[in-house]
């Protein structure tokens, strides 16, 4: 069975992460994907999310998960703790995602970030032809009910990368289920893709 | 149900404690619920706080109320003694049959009163090894225990770490701050400024320091609660009356509740204990045998932990509790952690609180399951 056919998000993510790694997922939900690498990829992992009711599943599960903000409780970790971090559909909803990128390097030799892309060429022709917040099935929450604060295209975050001298190594692109090489900016990633998903890393 | 048991232990060499000094074949009083079973993995010592005794989940023989964590601990509860084997004991220094001050000192054959040496919580600790070992038990499945019932946690983390497959430390700390120091110093100085105290020689006499006992535990009372519990509790409400007396009468509803407290409390507390195991939460401070290092204080554990704190709780506030938590992580353990929003205040890990009964028992359970 090919772990990406089990799930396409997890798969993809699975793919990146060798055996035996310890990995901590920031805005770890109710535990599944921790609990997939678990199963698969014999992890030693770690989670933290921020909802308690979400944490009690995690615990319920036997996963480790500390009830924390990704904002403010990153700090409490040492460098390179973990051999990986993960932070899916989280970046877009942290207070500052460039702190929370900053300390994702720090505690982790590598960082798997994922996010909707707000430069998805239906995201831009529904606020072109509709003059509305545009609303998908990965961008789910009407304007003012949204918990995500800071929305970004994948050139956007390829430029903050770059400001902040974290090296992308991996890029993936979910919807067909692959990775690649990064090598630079991509106008077919940055238009076709709903979902940036990269590796990077720092030094 | 569970009978009280006691048995003598450090019969044939003594348990030297912190201050100088030793016990030895000193007397420990626990109740067990459930059953070892035979691969003997699934024990859980359950360690009570200041004022708690080993009557966890049974009636208090005094009092004949429900036991303290009766219900955390019981067949289906979220520590279900159909699954596993409950210790609970009292701690040395305690007065409800394990040797404290009370107890008869089998030097001079009597009460040791003021002559029991100070003890710290990681004498506690030691002794209860004692009664596990005397138990059969090489690993213990799980500590818990909240407050003064944390510290033995982290004791037992730190100094018995191969010993501990799991650990629950609830509303507590590495160490006392001033201000639980202060607020003990209130309740010590209270006893002793109760005539009655005699310099502890109160056994054989008809008079005993209820008063002093009973202003401390009103003290200590206070802070176990929040001010918006006290508030919506009890607010300005008259007690019994529709007018002020304009005495010094318990006008109050909160000033007669504490009078309660306080009076019902000396039934079963004896002053001299009170004194020594404040004393001995007062001198914890985890890392004091690691030059105040708390990673060194950790550095031999592998058990899996979780951490609880409480929104309300003032005495051990969360900050205190994520402290420890920042220490596990430091050190790269599986620790998981909850803060549990409520109003009750310290006092509410012995009180109903749903969201805590799950996280214990969702923790306890997945982890007796990976075991």
């Amino acid at each position: 069975m090919s772990l990406i056919n089990e799930n396409k998000d997890f798969g993809v993510i699975a793919e990146l992460i060798p055996n035996n790694a310890s990995v901590i997922d920031v805005g770890c939900n109710d535990g599944s994907l921790l609990e997939y690498l678990r199963e698969y990829k014999n992890i030693d992992g770690r989670g933290m999310e921020i909802d308690q009711k979400k944490v009690q599943l995690c615990l319920a599960k036997g996963i480790s998960v500390i009830e924390g903000d990704a904002d403010t409780d990153l700090y409490d970790y040492p460098d390179k703790l973990f051999d990986y971090s993960i932070l899916t559909y989280t970046l877009q909803a942290t207070k500052s995602p460039k702190t929370v990128m900053q300390q994702l390097v720090r505690i982790s030799k590598k960082a798997i970030i994922s996010f909707p892309n707000f430069g998805h060429w239906k995201i831009g022709a529904s606020l072109l032809l509709n003059r509305k917040m545009p609303v998908s099935k990965k961008l789910s929450y009407s304007w003012h009910e949204t918990p995500n604060l800071h929305f970004c295209t994948i050139n956007d975050f390829i430029d903050l990368c770059e400001e902040l001298e974290i090296k992308i190594e991996k890029k993936g692109d979910l919807s067909n289920k692959k990775l690649s090489n990064f090598s630079g900016k991509n106008f077919l990633d940055s238009y076709f893709n709903e979902v940036g998903l990269f590796l990077v890393s720092k030094d | 149900m569970s009978e009280n048991k006691i048995v003598t232990l450090a019969e044939d060499e003594p348990l030297n404690l912190d201050g100088g000094g030793s016990l030895s074949k000193f007397k420990t009083a626990y109740t067990t619920y459930g059953k070892l079973n035979d691969k003997k993995n699934n024990s859980i010592l359950v360690c009570h706080a200041l004022t708690g005794d080993q009557y966890v989940a049974s009636d208090h023989p005094i009092t004949k109320k429900n036991g303290w964590w009766s219900m955390v601990v019981g067949p289906d509860k979220p520590i279900d003694t159909n699954k596993f084997f409950v210790i609970c004991p009292n701690v040395i220094g305690g007065c409800m049959g394990s040797t404290g001050p009370k107890e008869i000192n089998p030097e001079n054959g009597k009460e040791f009163a003021t002559d029991f040496p100070v003890i710290t919580i990681a004498d506690m600790v030691r002794a209860q090894k004692l009664l596990i070992d005397y138990l059969g038990i090489e690993k213990i499945f799980c500590v818990t225990g909240g407050s003064m019932g944390g510290m033995l946690v982290l004791e037992w983390l730190s100094k018995f770490p191969e010993m501990v497959h799991s650990a629950v430390p609830i509303a507590t700390a590495t160490n006392h701050s001033a201000q639980n120091i202060a607020l003990n110093e209130l309740a010590r100085q209270s006893i002793m400024a109760d005539p009655n105290w005699q310099s502890g020689n109160y056994y054989h006499s008809d008079k005993k320091p209820m008063k002093g006992l009973s202003v401390a535990r009103m003290a200590a009372h206070i802070s176990y609660l929040s001010k918006e519990a006290l508030q919506s509790k009890f607010g300005r409400n008259l007690q019994d009356k529709n007018s002020l007396d304009y005495s010094f009468d318990a006008d109050f509803q909160i000033e007669s509740y504490l009078r309660h407290q306080g009076f019902t409390f000396v039934d079963r507390f004896d002053a001299n204990s009170y004194l020594y195991i404040t004393r001995a939460m007062d001198y914890f401070d985890v890392s004091s045998s690691n030059n105040g290092s708390l990673i060194e204080a950790f550095k031999n554990t592998q058990s899996k932990i979780l951490c609880v704190s409480f929104t309300s709780d003032w005495l051990y506030p969360t900050s205190e509790n994520k402290k420890i938590v920042k220490v596990f992580n430091s050190l790269g353990l599986n620790v998981s952690f909850i803060e549990i929003e409520t109003e009750n205040g310290h006092d509410s890990f012995l009180l109903d609180e749903p969201k805590f009964f799950e996280a214990i028992k969702g923790f306890i359970n997945s982890t007796f399951e990976n075991l």
